[in-house]
């Protein structure tokens, strides 16, 4: 799920329109033979982030599924401007749309009524409709594993995590970093920057250097795209953890491992279902157990006895042993919020607004 | 170390990177609204200038011809509003917007092949024993080129604007057009000029931003720093020697508000973020109050009140 800076989207740039002018030239010409599916990203498919993952799945349904085509369009703003796409995809004769950012929601649940034979996959969302799903994956387990990693490789025992808003879904993704460095490193601390938008590359560059002045070695992120995190992270000598796409090819030395989608699998396993007729709308989410989020591979800073504890870890995640929500769990002001043995309720988990002890920084 | 000392060891030369590619926008937008133009086509500029610079280094593998390449499209960029504000008359802010549009747009097109690429660019200076030096020896080693063309071009730009003739043309041109061209003084070639030059400018700006300081190319990157250059014009006074302390106040300001969270100050982020502005605005007011005038050319002053 991603929060926009309203800011950012609301304003229709110049390029939004040439890629609706785009999308309209590519859904007329575009024939109906096969089975066709469209899909429509928020931001630039090559972002190496999160509109990359998905377009990474959308080239896996294509490859997977016998008979299908595929039709994609990028930069769509979270505006009636989804709906006119979606709408000249259905008559260029998509029967399936995947909409993946979090503002498409209600354009898709009014487009199902209009178009009840299309059926509609929506990335994060909380309704249904008579022909809307929504799909989405838990990062955290991924991402206590890569806290794992970062809390073995750190000298300092200093961590890093340069994020953009202090939203739930970062919030979460920063305990759990933690969680996960804590249980290999006890005195590992995290300090968290934020940068206060989605993509400022020239502030991500300074946030990590000043993390890196400050005597920390480790990384993690949350932002649009890792990949000024990452170079600036192999520049300066030190580790970072990728999020979204595995970004080891920008930054070989410094990338430890990171959390990634793997939307594919799913992807097809729903398209199958749609196709056999059995799909019913629902909530489907994955993941590290379903393999809907993966571990990155390890970095050559991993040593293989941290590698070996760390897959051991996974393996007791992915066995129902271990529990990264559960208590005992101490907030940052040393007060307790679960009793040892006590899992987290959903709705603590799902509005999380509080760091856990060894979190350096402010949730406000 | 205690938390102090992270905030200030390396801060300086944190605010010189976060401020040149700001500094060097700065410059250029002050040249032409020296001369009566402003141009809010900045932002687009430097995008454009950031996207051009960055593919060139990609694709030459030499970061000197991306600044080229970049200062080169921010300049072609520019030649579209001295056409349309000067050559057409057309209104300037509307004319200023639309090449804002212009770089926005044509910079994401164009840029989406690069986004992702690995270029080589610049290595820092070698300091030697200096760089083991507190402060200065931070200051030495973090120096890279586009920070010294920044720093130089403003020693540069403020004699030639004070100590020249055609320096003394182009402040008439601001001051009074009607007399400038009573002296025999072109006023419209005067402009045309000092907007491409502000292109060149802010599109090497933009090639500082992703050529050398982020190394990426990502769209809209320069996230607003170059509308934040229209209205530094004013902190600085029009004057080029103060666009450096200007510059600097914000880029200073903006690194602050991250090493005051990398050393774990209890301030809110949110109030953290609104720093530069929060400077910018002190900075405007003493002056104002201060001069009790803004220092502003009276052509341009003309352009506001019209």
């Amino acid at each position: 799920m991603k929060f926009r800076n309203p800011q950012k989207e609301s304003t229709v740039k110049l390029h939004h329109l040439l890629a609706s002018a785009a999308a309209t030239l590519a859904l007329t010409f575009g024939a109906a033979t096969a089975q066709t599916i469209g899909y429509i990203y928020v931001g630039p498919e090559k972002d190496y982030g999160y509109n990359t993952s998905h377009d990474l799945g959308r080239q896996f349904v294509e490859k997977n599924v016998a008979g299908t085509r595929t039709l994609h369009v990028e930069n769509i703003p979270e505006t009636a401007e989804v709906e006119r796409v979606m709408e000249r995809m259905i008559k260029s004769g998509a029967s399936i749309v995947f909409a993946t950012s979090y503002g498409y929601l209600d354009y898709a649940i009014a487009l199902g009524k209009k178009y009840p034979k299309v059926s509609f996959m929506h990335a994060g969302g909380l309704k249904l409709g008579d022909n809307v799903g929504t799909y989405w994956a838990n990062s955290d387990d991924a991402i206590y594993l890569a806290g794992m990693a970062a809390g073995s490789v750190t000298k300092s025992g200093k961590l890093g995590f340069i994020a953009a808003f202090p939203i739930p879904q970062v919030v979460r993704s920063i305990n759990a970093f933690t969680l996960g460095a804590q249980a290999v490193n006890p005195n590992a601390t995290t300090t968290v920057v934020w940068t206060g938008g989605w993509l400022d590359p020239a502030k991500e560059a300074e946030a990590s250097n000043s993390l890196i002045d400050a005597g920390v070695d480790v990384i993690g992120e949350q932002v649009d795209s890792p990949i000024t995190i990452a170079q600036t992270a192999e520049k300066r000598g030190i580790h970072v953890i990728g999020k979204d796409v595995d970004v080891s090819k920008f930054a070989p030395k410094a990338v430890l491992t990171g959390a990634s989608w793997n939307w594919g699998p799913a992807m097809v396993k729903v398209v199958n279902e749609i196709k056999g007729g059995k799909w019913k709308p629902s909530h489907i989410r994955g993941d590290l157990k379903d393999g809907t989020v993966v571990l990155d591979p390890f970095g050559p800073a991993v040593t293989e006895p941290v590698r070996k504890t760390i897959l051991a870890k996974k393996d007791d995640i992915l066995k129902d042993k271990f529990e990264v929500w559960s208590g005992p769990l101490v907030a940052q002001d040393g007060k307790e919020l679960l009793a040892a043995g006590k899992p987290m309720s959903m709705e603590m988990l799902e509005s999380m607004d509080f760091f856990v002890k060894g979190v350096v920084g402010s949730v406000k | 170390m205690d938390s102090l000392e992270i905030v200030f060891s390396g801060f300086l030369i944190s605010a010189l990177r976060s401020a040149t590619p700001l500094l060097l926008a700065l410059l250029g937008e002050c040249l032409g609204q020296r001369t009566g133009i402003i141009n809010l086509g900045t932002e687009g500029q430097m995008l454009i200038g950031a996207m051009a610079g960055y593919g060139a280094t990609a694709a030459f593998g030499n970061p000197w011809l991306g600044l080229a390449a970049g200062a080169g499209a921010g300049l072609s960029l520019a030649s579209v509003h001295a056409t349309l504000a000067i050559g057409a008359r057309a209104n300037q802010f509307a004319s200023g917007l639309a090449v804002w549009m212009l770089g926005s747009g044509l910079s994401a097109y164009f840029g989406a092949a690069f986004v992702g690429r690995k270029i080589a660019s610049f290595d820092s200076v070698d300091a030697g024993a200096v760089a083991t030096w507190p402060i200065v020896g931070s200051l030495v080693s973090g120096v890279t080129p586009t920070v010294l063309i920044a720093l130089l071009l403003v020693p540069v730009i403020g004699i030639w604007m004070y100590r020249t003739r055609t320096g003394l043309r182009w402040r008439a041109v601001g001051e009074s057009p009607d007399s400038a061209r009573a002296a025999g003084v072109s006023p419209a070639w005067v402009q045309v000029q000092a907007v491409l030059a502000g292109g060149l400018l802010s599109g090497l700006g933009g090639a500082a931003l992703s050529v050398d300081y982020t190394r990426t190319w990502a769209e809209g990157m320069s996230a607003g720093r170059g509308l934040v250059a229209v209205g530094l014009v004013i902190v600085a006074r029009w004057n080029p020697w103060w666009t450096l302390p200007a510059a600097l106040l914000f880029g200073g300001a903006e690194a602050l508000s991250l090493r005051l969270q990398a050393a774990n100050t209890p301030i809110s982020a949110h109030l953290l973020h609104t720093l530069p502005y929060v400077v910018s605005l002190v900075v405007l007011t003493l002056t104002y109050v201060r001069a009790r005038a803004s220092g502003a050319p009276a052509g341009l002053t003309a352009v506001m009140d019209r």
